[in-house]
C-alpha cells in the first residue's frame, strides 16, 4: 500500500468512525421519549466493552501458559489499581509496563 | 485526559512497525481520531485488508459510540461547526469527561469544544512523539499492544460503576466465549450482535424499570 492508499485507508476509517458518532444526532434528533434508548445507552456500552476486552485478549496469544499467566497478572494489576486508585493513566501504564517487562525482560 | 499522550505514543510506536513515514501516525490521529480503531488499523494494515473490510471493522468496533450520542445529545449545540466538531471528537475518553458533569448543569459549548480539542491535541501529539521516537531510535516495542486491552479494561470498570444490571456482563462474556469458539474471524460483529439481540429482548420484555 503506497502513501496515497494509506491516506485513503485513514479517510475510510475516519468516515466509519464519524458515522457511529453522528448517527444518533442525525437519526433521532426528533424522537421524543428516549427512555428505552437511555436504557440501551447505559447497558450496552459496558457489554460492548467486555467484548472489546476479549477482542484485545485474542491479540495477545493467551493460549500459551506463559503468555496466559503474564496476561492474567497484568490484567489483575490493571483491575486492582483502577478499582482502588481510579487513576486511568496509572492503571494502564502499570499493567502495560508489567506486560512489556514480561515479554522483553523474561522472554515470555 | 493526559492519558492520551502515552496511549498515543503506544499507537505511534506500534504504527512504525508497518514501515511508513512517522508523520502518518499523527495524521491518523487527525483524520480517524479513535484510539481503539487506530490500534486495530495497525493490525488491519499488516493483514492487508480492503477498504470495505476496514470500513466494516471500524464501524463494528466503534458502534458503541452510537450509544454515547444519546447521552450527550441534550447538552450539545443544535447547529453550527462546533456541533459537528464535538460529534467528530466524541471518543470514549471525551464522553466520560462530559458525562461526568452533572446533567442539570447547562452545557457550556465553549467548554465542550475546549475539552474535545485539548483531548485531540494530546492524542495527536502522543501519536507523533511515539512514531518519531520509534523511527529515530528503533527501540523494542514488543508487548505495547497490551495498552489497548488495559484501556478497554479501565473504560469497562468506569462504566460498570454506574451500571444497574451487572449480570448482563456475564451475558457479554458468554457471547464473547461462544463467538471465539465458533466464528473467531468475525468476532466483533457476531459478539456485539449477540449482545445487542439479548439486550433488546431484555429491555423490550420490561427489564427492571421498563
Amino acid at each position: 500500500m503506497d502513501n496515497a492508499q494509506l491516506f485513503g485507508f485513514f479517510v475510510v476509517m475516519g468516515i466509519a468512525t464519524f458515522i457511529t458518532r453522528a448517527l444518533p444526532f442525525v437519526a433521532l434528533a426528533q424522537v421524543e421519549g428516549h427512555s428505552m434508548l437511555d436504557r440501551f445507552g447505559k447497558l450496552l456500552p459496558p457489554m460492548i466493552m467486555v467484548v472489546l476486552v476479549c477482542f484485545g485478549l485474542m491479540s495477545l496469544e493467551i493460549e500459551s501458559v506463559d503468555r496466559g499467566g503474564l496476561s492474567a497478572l497484568a490484567l489483575s494489576i490493571v483491575i486492582t489499581l483502577h478499582v482502588y486508585l481510579r487513576h486511568p493513566l496509572l492503571s494502564i501504564l502499570a499493567g502495560t509496563g508489567v506486560y512489556v517487562t514480561g515479554i522483553q525482560g523474561f522472554g515470555l | 485526559m493526559f492519558g492520551y499522550i502515552p496511549l498515543g505514543m503506544a499507537f505511534g510506536v506500534l504504527f512504525q512497525s508497518l514501515g511508513y513515514h512517522w508523520i502518518f501516525a499523527p495524521l491518523a490521529g487527525v483524520v480517524i481520531y479513535a484510539g481503539s480503531a487506530q490500534f486495530m488499523a495497525v493490525g488491519l494494515l499488516a493483514a492487508g485488508v480492503s477498504y470495505a473490510e476496514a470500513f466494516i471493522a471500524t464501524f463494528v468496533l466503534n458502534s458503541r459510540h452510537i450509544f454515547y450520542g444519546f447521552s450527550v445529545m441534550g447538552r450539545y449545540p443544535a447547529r453550527g461547526l462546533s456541533r459537528w466538531y464535538l460529534i467528530f471528537g466524541l471518543t470514549d475518553e471525551t464522553y466520560s469527561l462530559i458525562t461526568a458533569r452533572p446533567p442539570q448543569s447547562p452545557g457550556n459549548v465553549c467548554y465542550f469544544v475546549y475539552l474535545t480539542g485539548l483531548n485531540q491535541s494530546y492524542w495527536v501529539m502522543g501519536c507523533a512523539f511515539g512514531a518519531s521516537l520509534q523511527s529515530f531510535y528503533a527501540f523494542d516495542s514488543r508487548g505495547f499492544e497490551f495498552a489497548l486491552v488495559a484501556l478497554f479494561l479501565v473504560l469497562l470498570i468506569e462504566q460498570v460503576r454506574t451500571m444497574g444490571e451487572r449480570w448482563l456482563l456475564a451475558i457479554a462474556l458468554s457471547a464473547s466465549g461462544l463467538t471465539y469458539l465458533l466464528i473467531p474471524n468475525q468476532f466483533l460483529l457476531v459478539a456485539i450482535g449477540l449482545c445487542l439481540v439479548t439486550l433488546t429482548g431484555y429491555v423490550r420484555t420490561g427489564g427492571e424499570h421498563g
